[in-house]
């Protein structure tokens, strides 16, 4: 078991580290070109007007006032308000909308890279040096190469218009369909929705045609992202596998007459995926800064394209929150998966 | 092989001798996935090379506009299947990635995009390899206070994506810097990658007796560091830049691709994307996409052969085969 203490270092840690973020994070922005109070007033308002926002907003204390005042805000979670693309909502409250969105996608993806990753890894340590393991290797390596950028849109391309099968973008067809957010993310809402429908008018295929909808815009972004976290997932598999079987308890499970299989599944597998636990969560975290791509081209409203779109239009407040949930993320996924660790090799915490 | 050797000159037996001699030499070049991986880095670089001398970017960076045929598939497509914005046919290896939508040739745009990819790709590569290098050494031999205020600040940038800092930082540069904006950012995304790695290779190696046997002899730290430490952590460095080099390259088009990069017209391969991404996938032109894309991955694919066979035969434990 982890030890509490084990925990407890960790996160004490992580203040350091989560003080550094938020301290480059406002540096960023103190150094971005341009002035904030002209964004927000636009290009035409009066150099009165301006001065005005920019007292408001405290523009013109020196720097270590603004810092002080943006380091109590952030430990607060308040993250300002939108100047231009929800203007004068609270940003947390955007965040909260759309993390849900972001973070959906990025649970798919990661669940198709798993289930396909690990056998693909498997399968090539077992077979060390065959064909199959070259294939798998290159394909592998393919995955990896191949931008999301492009294979997203020649995707769509293929399935959405040439065949016609699924959606070419979005998250639902928007107009057939209206949802109420529950849990914000779309699969679960809308088949909560039918579920509640079916309680109250018995069942039809129908009161599913809106979860069914969200599915299929689902598959193509979620299969882009998992082909790519497939990738990394076989590797690493791979590699700690044929690490494993090389072990002398797997030749002792052997010869006391154990069964290849079993074996590399009972002794080999559950060693062999410690590491492979590890690559899990990292890839997790980056699969977050890579919603940024996989938004864009697929059309998806998350928090990757609100980010993207903050910085075209210099929202700083929405890009400093933004940033500042990324990286509180990633550091929160990466701590997760240091604890997993240790519980699953207890080497680990001394 | 035996043949060639036995042809050539003196010298060439040499070489060819003392490669076969390096165990980490033969290891990766008996790997046939890293030798392909080899084949194509020097084969995009020498296509990099190539557009560079021999092609005029203005000539295609000019618009075609007037000339016949002005939108074209490419010509082997337009044989086969018909198709593209015009009716004019071309022959079969005109035009062979067709033409975009400002009607300018694709392909040399293509080539010339190498150049793009292997000259940005390096100088991102090489100073991040430079600086972290510096960093992971200097941390690892002074240790102390000097290693904790290097490493920590290191925790700091790598507590980000690394896409996601990239475009966070390129917001700080002014856009008339177009793709030099994305090298800065991105330099500074992949430095502490460098540093932790070599920290931890240079630590491995100040463990070694040769080390307190130099300083006994009374060797400075620059002698120490620079003959002792930088040689013997080489390896580790070798495959993180070109594990790096391949990521590096996606996440330029990546920048490129969502407009904070290249700036607008030039034919670097990212930018190239996303304007036919935007532009011609809708009304059935993936050509426009589709070569820059081709050309992009099968560079990244290089890398990472040649990154992943240079680990395997720097891993003894992947040696031995399975029994």
């Amino acid at each position: 078991m982890v030890s509490l203490r084990f925990i407890a270092k960790r996160l004490l840690l992580l203040v350091p580290v989560l003080f550094g973020v938020a301290t480059l994070v406002f540096a960023i922005l103190q150094l971005s070109p341009g002035n904030p109070a002209r964004a927000i007033a636009g290009q035409r308002a009066s150099e009165e007007f301006v001065r005005q926002i920019e007292r408001e907003l405290g523009l013109n204390d020196p720097v270590w006032v603004q810092y002080g005042r943006f380091l109590v805000d952030t430990v607060q979670f308040d993250l300002g308000d939108s100047y231009t693309i929800q203007r004068d909502t609270p940003v947390r409250t955007i965040l909260v909308n759309k993390l849900p969105i972001t973070l959906e996608l990025a649970l798919y993806g990661q669940l198709i890279g798993i289930l396909l990753g690990i056998p693909f890894g498997i399968i090539s340590a077992v077979k060390q040096d065959t064909i199959t393991d070259h294939l798998t290797r290159v394909g592998a390596l393919s995955g990896i190469s191949i931008p999301i950028f492009w294979s997203g849109p020649l995707v769509i391309f293929l399935f959405a218009q040439i065949l016609g099968w699924l959606p070419t973008s979005g998250r639902i067809d928007a107009q057939r369909f209206v949802i109420e957010p529950i849990t914000g993310l779309i699969t679960v809402d809308t088949f909560v929705q039918g579920i509640q429908a079916t309680l109250a008018g018995g069942f039809a295929v129908s009161h599913f045609g809106a979860f069914f909808s969200a599915v299929s815009h689902m598959i193509l972004p979620a299969a882009t992202i998992g082909i790519y976290s497939m990738a990394l997932i076989s590797r690493m598999m791979r590699s700690s596998m044929l690490e494993v079987i090389r072990q002398d308890y797997i030749r002792t499970a052997r010869a006391k007459g154990q069964g290849a299989k079993i074996t590399l599944l009972k002794h080999g597998l559950r060693n062999a995926l410690i590491p492979v636990i590890t690559v899990i969560g990292i890839q997790f975290g980056s699969l977050l800064g890579g919603a940024v791509l996989t938004e864009t081209v697929f059309g998806i409203g998350g928090i990757g394209t609100l980010l993207v779109e903050a910085i075209k239009v210099g929202d700083y407040p929405v890009v400093q929150g933004t940033v500042l949930v990324f990286a509180f993320l990633f550091t929160l996924v990466n701590l997760g998966v240091d604890i997993t660790y240790s519980a699953l090799d207890p080497r680990i915490q001394q | 092989m035996s043949t060639e050797t036995e042809m050539g000159s003196g010298r060439t037996r040499g070489v060819f001798d003392r490669l076969r001699a390096s165990p980490f030499l033969s290891d990766l070049l008996s790997n046939r996935l890293a030798l392909a991986g080899l084949v194509i880095v020097f084969g995009m670089t020498a296509i990099a090379i190539a557009a560079k001398l021999f092609l005029d970017l203005e000539a295609i960076s000019l618009t075609q506009f007037g000339v016949n045929p002005p939108r074209q598939a490419p010509g082997w497509w337009a044989e086969l299947f018909g198709g593209g914005a015009t009716t004019t046919t071309v022959g079969l290896l005109e035009y062979p990635f067709g033409t975009d939508g400002q009607a300018r040739d694709i392909f040399p745009r293509v080539l010339y995009g190498a150049w793009y990819a292997m000259l940005y790709g390096t100088i991102t590569v090489g100073i991040s390899t430079v600086a972290g290098v510096g960093l992971g050494i200097v941390a690892a031999y002074f240790g102390d206070l000097t290693d904790n205020v290097v490493m920590r600040t290191m925790d700091v940038l790598l507590a980000f994506p690394s896409l996601l800092l990239a475009l966070a930082l390129v917001a700080i540069f002014p856009d008339g810097l177009g793709l030099w904006r994305a090298v800065a950012a991105l330099t500074l995304v992949y430095t502490p990658r460098f540093a932790r790695v070599i920290r931890g290779a240079a630590l491995a190696v100040l463990e070694d007796e040769y080390v307190d046997a130099t300083v006994a002899l009374g060797a400075t730290d620059p002698r120490v560091i620079v003959r002792h430490i930088l040689p013997n952590c080489l390896a580790p460095i070798t495959v993180q830049s070109t594990l790096n080099f391949g990521l590096a390259i996606i996440d330029l088009a990546a920048l490129s691709f969502l407009g904070f990069g290249a700036p607008t017209g030039t034919p670097s391969w990212g930018l190239m994307l996303s304007n036919g991404v935007e532009q011609g996938l809708l009304t059935g032109q993936w050509w426009w996409s589709f070569f820059p894309g081709l050309f992009l991955a099968i560079t990244v694919l290089g890398f990472n052969l040649l990154g992943d066979g240079m680990r395997d035969a720097l891993d003894p434990r992947m040696r031995e085969a399975l029994d």
